[in-house]
């Protein structure tokens, strides 16, 4: 509809986005969880368009930061998790380069909610259980 | 003593043969998948994702990280 201001829908495709899935999560937690909170009220499709629009800007600002600063250990990254079924314990190598680069340039981290406390993230871990042949 | 090589023909065109169907099965999958080892353990999410990129792309395993989809600029 004309009365509705246009926003350019994400342009990113699974692999990188969840590349920067963890990013997203951490820079865009507040529109992020007002969207959720508002679909939660009403699940119809015309309901939540307003905090949509703030989803999408967000997301997009972020990728588009990403690509400037890091883009080649970005690319680097989802390019692994493509050739590996876009599993993350398959793509540590590529991961640290990343999260370093984000960490200085944007300061973000990657933070995975359902970690015991104590206990290092999985993504940190020197050796895990689960891991590929090569490190 | 000298070895029978006769004998190690038949294994030698089993090994061959498993070889050569392997590497065509393998390169069929590859060619299908842009190159790329086909996807497995795929869940409802992943489906609906792998529709995404085909709608973005024009094809299944097709990616881009553009922040932006460039032709269409409509809101939801």
């Amino acid at each position: 509809p004309q009365e509705l201001p246009k926003v350019a829908e994400l342009g990113t495709t699974s692999a990188p986005l969840k590349s920067a899935a963890f990013f997203i999560g951490s820079h865009c937690k507040e529109y992020n969880e007002d969207f959720m909170l508002c679909k939660a009220e009403n699940r119809d499709p015309g309901h939540c368009l307003k905090e949509g629009r703030r989803v999408t800007r967000c997301a997009t600002e972020l990728i588009t930061k990403m690509r400037e600063n890091c883009l080649a250990q970005f690319e680097a990254h989802w390019g692994c998790l493509e050739q590996n079924n876009q599993q993350y314990y398959r793509c540590r190598a590529e991961e640290r380069p990343l999260n370093s680069c984000v960490f200085e340039k944007l300061g973000l981290t990657k933070v995975i909610p359902g970690t015991p406390q104590g206990q290092k993230q999985i993504n940190e871990i020197g050796s895990p259980v689960l891991a590929r042949q090569q490190k | 003593m000298p070895i029978p090589w006769e004998a190690l023909i038949p294994s030698g065109l089993m090994i061959t043969m498993f070889g050569v169907t392997g590497f065509l099965a393998n390169l069929s999958f590859r060619a299908q998948n842009q190159g790329k080892p086909p996807r497995y353990h795929l869940e409802r999410w992943d489906e609906i994702m792998i529709a995404r990129d085909y709608r973005l792309t024009g094809h299944n395993r097709g990616q881009t990280s553009d922040p932006v989809i460039p032709s269409a600029t409509d809101s939801k």
